[in-house]
């Protein structure tokens, strides 16, 4: 019988100071051992911890083809984000996964997709956009809505600076105030939306961000006629065993773990709506 | 299906028999709390007569604390035991705490994901269920599809009928075992008593309150400012939860430094603050009112829509332990009365 | 004590009446045999409900802390029906500024002393008690197959045995005749003094260990308003979360050394325990300890100032080297 609660060494191959006020890092993790390779789904969550400090979960920022290493981005808000955050490169950690559902790539095959970021909700965002443009003829227009409230803040700045030359890709950068070195657009992610996004028809939706911006952002997209079946979120709670047994991160008879983390607003609906 | 009988002159030697081959758990008082105990040789077998235990069984399948692993100075991981030495035999149990151990082993080993702690205990275990004769004016297995005799999660059923147990066997790892242990076949006279003490017994449970639709009452329920109204006397202790036989809710912890130390699990409760506060200060149920409406939801609405079933067998310890007497009874009755 | 209720329900109807409060927090009858329980009055049709008598053992100045306080629509006065250590609790808030003195009407009842359901179970054995009776000083307990007669006082909680206090010290209205005081009372836990260190550790480890760690004892107190108790902080995390000994002993002694000077005995956490750790020594150990220091007792002035906030020369410090 497999041990679900026993975590795999995987060792910290790279940390990157991801914000200028370096709450953010993220990290390169490797598998220490093939043979616990895992295949996964961009969406998809681990459980990262460290003996003695415990263990939490973290989206996987990576695309299930970068084989190197699993990239997590991770902001110092904990007892284990912190203890993560004192890590140096070659260190062990143990880790558990991969956990949870992913986005529906597969039903996203034929249409176009505006996946919509704010913050340091990009990470998984960043796995899904890498895995779309690796299969980039499956899908028709990719676009991409990033803000953050300023520029230090947006994650994977040297990846989004090659994205922005890319023709296949509709990548519209904001921040929330007006700065100096600031070239870009300025205004917050819902307005920049209702702007940019592309017709609904055949049209799929993700978005990922502080409560704040989403509250204001759907129904900017349920306006412009994105479904609620079409547009996908992925969430968060506290958890602890993540794989629906703990028993504390449910919204109603869901747990966020094992049945999520990524939900359609149409499946939310149908949810009791807890704070 | 033949039934059996366990003469209780015969009952040490029976249970001795027994734990050569099981580990044997039996109702124990131990400083005024009973609870099930691995069975001694200095055992007293006198708490089978009394009330259901204080402390519910779950915790032999599933320990208020648990090592999932420990961890040394190489970061080398082992988990303790992983492997039984003998499997767990429960002689005793009640019909409504046989009846927790199946819905318990729906969460632990869903369809997903199976928990290896439990299952290796709960898989071979052999539970003998002990018929309520007295059920308490606090039991309300009837309400919610149990009853003093019932046998789902049993796999010998026994009814105590004086000077002997009638044991059924109820499953097939019963219906082996059984056979096996070379007891003498219950008379007609026997199973008559045995039918008249059942009778006697579900007569003695108040009539239960119609609960078929209480799910939906409780999905038209979310917003309703009864909540509040129900949650306001209550502590937000974890009586209720903790003595609960279906509460199945953990936290994992760390103990130790980073050299060396385990990882364990232990109970926790939806009734604190911290189960869900997020580590950025957020949290989605942060006053005693979404707290006990996660409770009566897990237990009457999310388990049915998960499992089928409800989370609940009506043994009746929240009701007997909560320090300011909040009865389930009575919220499940204000529940209907918002709906009716 | 019928009379009583009957005093009691027309007081707070007036007072419900006359707007004075808009709601009153008492004890109605609970749903089993033995068991009040607290009940949140709003409506004059609701006040027959109200009862008072032995069985109303929970500390109601609980639901007075500030994070539990009920948010009356006007601001109006909360009534509150009182025993005297509720009393001497609610004077300990006013103290402690978790509420301030004009926000609450106290309705004063007498109390000779709340019923300990475990001594109850010591008495009668481990069978249901279906019905009782109170007939002066004794009391008539009744199940499927027995009728016991019982001393009212075998059965009452320790620290309603030791209570000095039984009228509350501070109220607006006062139901009823007062208790008269018993004088000799006082903190006493001379049976457990008595014993070498050793056996007392012994009773103590006897006790705590069949503590869960539910919380019901410290969720029971009045005087446990922490908004973040120090055994639930995760960082640092102090304690183990299991119900290991050593880590339940240490929360069980750290608890009782914080509500040292404001404890007043009333024996709620005991009450409260669901697999019945006799917890009461401690709050009295620690009362008589502060009574002797300081020459403090808890809950009796509003105008005082608790002797853990407060310093003066003549205090022992004999623990300075």
């Amino acid at each position: 019988m497999e041990n679900v609660y026993m975590p795999i060494p995987v060792k910290v191959k790279k940390i990157m100071v991801e914000s200028d006020d370096k709450t953010l890092r993220t990290f390169d993790i490797a598998f220490c051992n093939e043979k616990d390779r895992f295949d996964f789904m961009p969406g998809q969550f681990c459980q990262l911890s460290i003996l003695g400090k415990g263990e939490a979960p973290f989206g996987i920022a990576s695309s299930p083809s970068e084989k190197d290493a699993l990239k997590f981005t991770i902001n110092r808000v904990g007892n284990v984000t912190t203890a993560l955050h004192y890590l140096e490169e070659g260190e062990v950690i143990g880790m558990r996964g991969p956990l949870g559902n992913w986005y529906p790539v597969d039903k996203f095959k034929g249409g176009s997709v505006v996946i919509i970021g704010g913050g340091f909700a990009f990470t998984t965002l960043r796995a899904l956009i890498v895995y779309l443009l690796e299969h980039r003829k499956d899908y028709k227009d990719i676009t991409v809505i990033y803000g953050a409230r300023r520029p230090g803040l947006l994650l994977y700045r040297d990846e989004l600076a090659e994205w922005e030359k890319r023709d296949d890709l509709q990548l519209h950068l904001t921040i929330d105030k007006e700065v100096p070195e600031w070239k870009k657009r300025v205004g917050f992610v819902p307005t920049v939306t209702k702007e940019v996004a592309p017709s609904p028809k055949n049209s799929w939706a993700v978005i990922c961000g502080p409560p704040i911006m989403i509250k204001y952002t759907l129904p900017v997209l349920s306006e412009l006629g994105f479904p609620q079946e079409r547009t996908y979120t992925s969430l968060e709670r506290r958890m602890k065993c993540g794989i629906g047994k703990c028993g504390r991160c449910n919204i109603g008879h869901k747990y966020v773990c094992s049945d999520g983390p990524v939900f359609s607003y149409a499946e939310l609906q149908e949810l009791p709506q807890e704070e | 299906m033949d039934i059996f009988k366990i003469e209780k002159s015969k009952l040490k030697q029976f249970l001795d028999d027994l734990s050569k081959k099981y580990s044997v758990f039996v109702p124990a008082k131990q400083d005024r709390v009973t609870s099930f105990k691995e069975i001694t040789l200095n055992s007293q077998l006198s708490t089978l007569n009394s009330y259901n235990t204080d402390k519910p069984p779950k915790d032999i399948f599933f320990p208020q604390t648990e090592t999932l692993f420990t961890y040394d100075e190489n970061s080398q991981l082992s988990t303790l035991n992983s492997q039984l030495s003998k499997p767990i035999a429960i002689f005793g149990v009640r019909p409504c705490d046989a009846k927790s151990f199946t819905l318990l082993d729906k969460v632990f080993d869903s369809e997903k994901y199976t928990d290896t702690y439990w299952k290796e205990r709960y898989k071979d275990a052999l539970v003998f269920a002990l018929g309520c004769n007295n059920p308490l004016s606090t039991c309300f297995c009837n309400w919610v599809g149990g009853g003093p005799f019932n046998k789902e999660g049993a796999d010998i059923s026994l009814i105590d009928i004086g000077e002997a147990f009638l044991a059924e066997p109820c499953s097939k790892k019963g219906e082996e075992v059984i056979h096996k242990l070379s007891l003498q076949k219950a008379t007609e006279d026997d199973l008559k008593k045995g039918n008249q003490l059942k009778n006697e017994a579900e007569s003695m449970l108040s009539k239960p309150v119609e609960i078929s639709s209480l799910k939906e009452d409780l999905d038209a329920l979310w917003n309703s400012p009864k909540w509040e109204e129900i949650a306001r006397k209550c502590l937000n202790c974890a009586a209720c939860t903790y003595l609960c036989p279906t509460c199945h809710c953990f936290d994992i912890q760390d103990e130790g430094k980073s050299s060396k130390g385990k990882r364990i699990r232990i109970w926790d409760s939806c009734m604190f603050k911290l189960f869900t506060q997020e580590a950025a200060g957020t949290n989605p149920r942060p006053t005693g009112k979404e707290r006990m409406r996660q409770r009566i939801m897990h237990k009457f609405n999310y388990l049915v829509e998960t499992i089928g079933e409800f989370g609940c067998v009506g043994c009746g310890r929240c009701i007997i332990s909560c320090p300011v007497n909040l009865d389930v009874r009575e919220v499940i009755k204000e529940i209907k009365k918002v709906r009716n | 004590m019928e009379n009583i209720e009957k005093q009691l329900r027309e007081t707070v109807k007036k007072l419900l009446k006359e707007k004075k409060v808009d709601l009153v927090i008492g004890y109605s009858k609970g749903t089993l045999p033995l068991h009040s329980t607290p009940v949140f009055i709003t409506h004059e049709k609701d006040v027959d409900n109200l009862i008072f008598d032995a069985t109303c053992g929970n500390n109601l100045a609980k639901y007075l802390g500030k994070s539990r306080k009920p948010k009356t629509k006007n601001r109006k006065p909360i009534g509150i029906i009182v025993k005297g250590c509720d009393g001497r609790s609610i004077v300990q808030h006013i103290v402690e500024n978790q509420i301030k003195r004009e926000e609450i009407i106290i309705i004063g009842v007498p109390c000779d002393g709340v019923i300990d359901t475990r001594k109850l179970e010591e008495k009668v054995g481990r069978k249901e008690v279906l019905k009782y009776q109170v007939e002066g000083e004794k009391i008539i307990v009744e199940g499927k197959d027995f009728k016991n007669s019982l001393k009212k006082k075998e059965i009452l909680s320790d620290s309603c045995l030791m209570c000095k206090y039984p009228n509350p010290p501070v109220y607006d209205i006062f139901v009823g005749e007062p208790v008269p005081v018993n004088e000799n009372r006082k903190p006493n836990t001379d049976n457990l003094e008595s014993l070498s260190p050793d056996k007392r550790w012994e009773y103590f480890e006897k006790e705590i260990s069949k503590c869960i760690r539910c919380y019901a004892c410290r969720n029971a107190c009045p005087l446990c308003y922490c908004e973040e108790c120090f055994v639930d902080q995760s960082g640092p995390q102090w304690f183990g979360k299991s119900p290991d000994l050593s880590d339940t002993m240490i929360f069980h002694i750290v608890r009782t050394l914080h509500t040292a000077g404001r404890c007043v005995s009333c024996g709620a956490c005991t009450r409260a325990c669901p697999t019945g750790v006799n917890l009461a020594p401690l709050g009295i150990r620690m009362e008589k300890e502060i009574k002797d220091r300081f020459g403090y007792t808890a809950g009796l002035d509003t105008e005082a100032t608790p002797p853990m906030a407060d310093w003066n020369e003549n205090d022992k410090q004999e623990f300075i080297m």
